[in-house]
């Protein structure tokens, strides 16, 4: 049985559903909020470069490159917030971030 | 695609003898070493009497500054390496493309330059 | 082919395992070790794809950067992460009742789809036979596709001053080495020669 599009795709859809899930299931929790994040940008990749490899456009890796990119700058923007919040307040627990609810 | 891969059987070697050398180092003391537990062999030892709190420590925010600019250059060596081996192929136009996106980078620079960003005190 | 094959369902399935339990690890440091192999294994599938250059990207600036900086913030802030796993049981339900919602739309959609047969005369990039895969990147990301390649550039320089701005505290009191002030003083702001009259002193 030789491995096709589909058995990618499948593979991605699986890894994005539990980034979902791990964002719901750890609401608490910012950082394991931000690992999710990094696990669905996976499977975003994943799925671009396998539509990349199977129709044979590198579009697709290129892009995949540009989210790669932006990933990492996500994390580490994100990260320094988490941190200068932490210096801040003391917590990280979400439901503490709420001095902007009116 | 399968002869990509072939070039890549070195690399498989190498990890799986890596793993068997890493699992068998694992394993071996469970079977050969001489064992006698004890739970003071264990616990946390501070010149002779009982630690005072936890060993984990809070890292410095500094360290954080310098893993994340490490990021972002790592990120820009990365889109120097396609730009080095198509060199030949890109012309004036993919140098001075490449020169735009390193003066872009060189103004961050100069700026946490500037900022004291990566003097440690 | 076989190893191919081999190797694939190796990786994939590896990489849904750790992926698992990032999400379910008790301790955020697990967490943080399980997405390092999620991302080594979803770079050995870039790899069987034929995206060696991606894969090694995945592998220097997700293993070697994203998770030592996600390692770092675990470690250097000190909470009490038992606190926040309260809640986990009770969102259970409905997170696993959004995933399996989510997870059979996905299965009907990767179930129902079709490629049309003028995608393939449509392909923006095509790759080309006897180039490796970083140099035919490498010809058309900073030619065909300049703009994303500055908007990469420009994002990358946000991120450095975004981060500098936040996380930057300047301290007083320290002493510096000032080069300048340095390297600009003089005999005639260092030493000052002074008549001293006999018997009086200054």
């Amino acid at each position: 049985m030789a491995v096709g599009l589909t058995h990618y795709l499948i593979v991605a859809a699986i890894l994005f559903t539990l980034g979902v899930a791990g964002i719901i299931l750890n609401r608490k929790n910012i950082i394991v909020i931000l690992m999710s994040v990094e696990l669905i940008l996976l499977a975003v990749n994943l799925n671009l470069v396998a539509f990349s490899a199977f129709l044979g456009d590198l579009t697709g890796q290129v892009f995949g490159l540009l989210v790669l990119t932006v990933a990492a700058a996500e994390s580490a923007i994100g990260l320094a917030i988490l941190v200068v919040f932490y210096r801040n307040k003391g917590t990280i627990s979400v439901e503490d971030i709420n001095t902007m609810r009116g | 695609m399968p002869g990509l891969l072939d070039q890549y059987l070195p690399l498989v070697i190498f990890i799986a003898v890596s793993a068997v050398i890493a699992g068998a180092l694992l394993v071996v003391p469970f079977i050969v070493a001489f064992q006698a537990p004890d739970p003071e062999k264990l616990s946390a030892y501070e010149c002779g009497f009982n630690a005072f709190d936890d060993a984990r420590m809070k890292f410095d925010v500094r360290f954080y500054l310098v893993a994340l600019l490490f990021i972002i250059f790592d990120l820009e060596v990365a889109f120097l390496f396609p730009w080095a081996v198509a060199f030949h192929d890109v012309g004036l136009f993919g140098f001075w493309s490449m020169m735009g996106f390193l003066a872009v980078l060189t103004i961050g620079f100069m700026y946490e330059w500037n900022k004291g960003a990566l003097e440690w005190d | 082919m076989v190893a191919t094959v081999f190797l694939f369902y190796v990786f994939s399935i590896v990489a849904i395992a750790s992926a698992f339990m990032v999400i379910a690890a008790r301790n955020p440091v697990h967490s943080v070790l399980f997405l390092i192999l999620a991302f080594v294994n979803a770079a050995g599938l870039f790899m069987l794809l034929g995206a060696e250059f991606l894969a090694m990207i995945l592998v220097v600036v997700y293993v070697g950067a994203v998770a030592v900086l996600f390692l770092f913030v675990v470690m250097m802030l000190d909470v009490d992460f038992t606190v926040l796993r309260q809640g986990f049981l009770q969102y259970l339900p409905l997170g696993a009742t959004i995933g399996a919602i989510v997870l059979i739309e996905l299965v009907f959609v990767l179930g129902g789809w079709t490629l049309q047969p003028a995608t393939v005369t449509m392909r923006a990039a095509p790759l080309a036979p006897n180039v490796t895969n970083t140099a035919a990147l490498g010809r058309i990301l900073y030619t065909q596709y300049v703009y994303f390649f500055q908007a990469a550039g420009f994002i990358l320089l946000t991120a450095m001053i975004g981060s500098i701005v936040l996380t930057l505290r300047s301290r007083r009191g320290v002493k510096r080495q000032s080069i300048d002030a340095q390297n600009l003083r003089d005999r005639k702001v260092a030493v000052q020669l002074r008549k001293v009259p006999s018997r009086a002193g200054l």
